[in-house]
């Protein structure tokens, strides 16, 4: 593992949380565009997130809404 | 100044995302639900603090998340960073193990991403400590920013950060035994690199 392989893992959570500035996005961009072991572990993580995203969103029920806006409005009458 | 004739168009919009947040904290739906009104009521209170045109979202959950911790956090022992062991980068990634093609691989983890549903990652989320959880949650579920979830938690972006990158690992070696249990991981240790 290179140091650019090192550096590309260490900002790995804050370039997929769009943290990173847009110089330090294009030396990754460049570096994963050269180096498919660290872009296919960046493609994992990024489709984990996603999958993890979808995951954890609840279907919330309608009725559930309902009764938490009905006791909001009864609850401030 | 937000004028509170308007909390309820403003807000109630978010209802059904701080439901989804508090059923992750709370961990079933009769607190979710308790948790999401309190929210809103100590939130119609406060609503004259609320600056006008700043971002409400953020500021209703921070009230969600006060309101948790002060609630459901009252007679536990505070949990410490020590509890969750330390986790290598990239976990469950290496734990699948690679294939001789780029195509192969990719199908390997594409069965790994597949195969997980979601009561397996909902589990795992809930499963991490309250203090790596939230932070995990206003990130991974919410897309907020590490400033905002600074601003939410009260605490410093370093920290945020720190806490993040610690339970998202902590989630990858959970999310991994889930996969175990599925045989969608092969047994065994990765090799070394």
């Amino acid at each position: 593992m290179s140091d650019h392989c090192r550096e590309a893992l260490d900002k790995l959570y804050a370039y997929l949380d769009r943290e990173l500035d847009d110089v330090s996005v294009d030396v990754i961009r460049l570096h994963l565009d050269d180096c498919p072991p660290c872009g296919r572990a960046y493609g994992f993580e990024e489709r984990l997130l996603v999958a993890i995203r979808s995951g954890l969103r609840e279907d919330v029920p309608e009725v559930v809404i309902e009764r938490i806006r009905t006791a909001f409005r009864t609850e401030i009458r | 100044m937000a004028d509170q004739a308007d909390f309820e168009a403003d807000a109630m919009q978010y209802a059904p995302q701080l439901y989804s947040a508090a059923m992750r904290m709370a961990r079933n739906p009769s607190d979710a639900e308790d948790l999401v009104q309190e929210t809103f009521l100590k939130a119609y209170r406060a609503y004259g603090s609320f600056a006008a045109g700043t971002n409400l979202k953020a500021w209703l959950y921070r009230i969600l998340t006060n309101t948790y911790i002060n609630k459901y956090r009252k007679d536990k022992r505070r949990p410490s960073e020590s509890e969750l062991g330390d986790v290598e980068d990239l976990y469950l990634y290496k734990r699948i193990g690679s294939e001789e093609t780029a195509d192969l691989s990719r199908s390997a983890e594409d069965r790994v991403l597949d195969g997980l549903v979601e009561s397996d990652i909902k589990a795992a989320v809930e499963s991490l400590p309250e203090n790596f959880r939230v932070p995990v949650l206003l990130a991974d579920l919410e897309g907020f920013a590490y400033k905002e979830i600074a601003e939410i938690l009260d605490i410093p972006i370093g920290t945020v950060m720190s806490r993040l990158h610690r339970g998202r690992k902590a989630l990858q070696a959970s999310l991994a035994e889930f996969a175990r249990g599925r045989g969608l991981l092969p047994d065994g240790e990765p090799e070394d690199e």
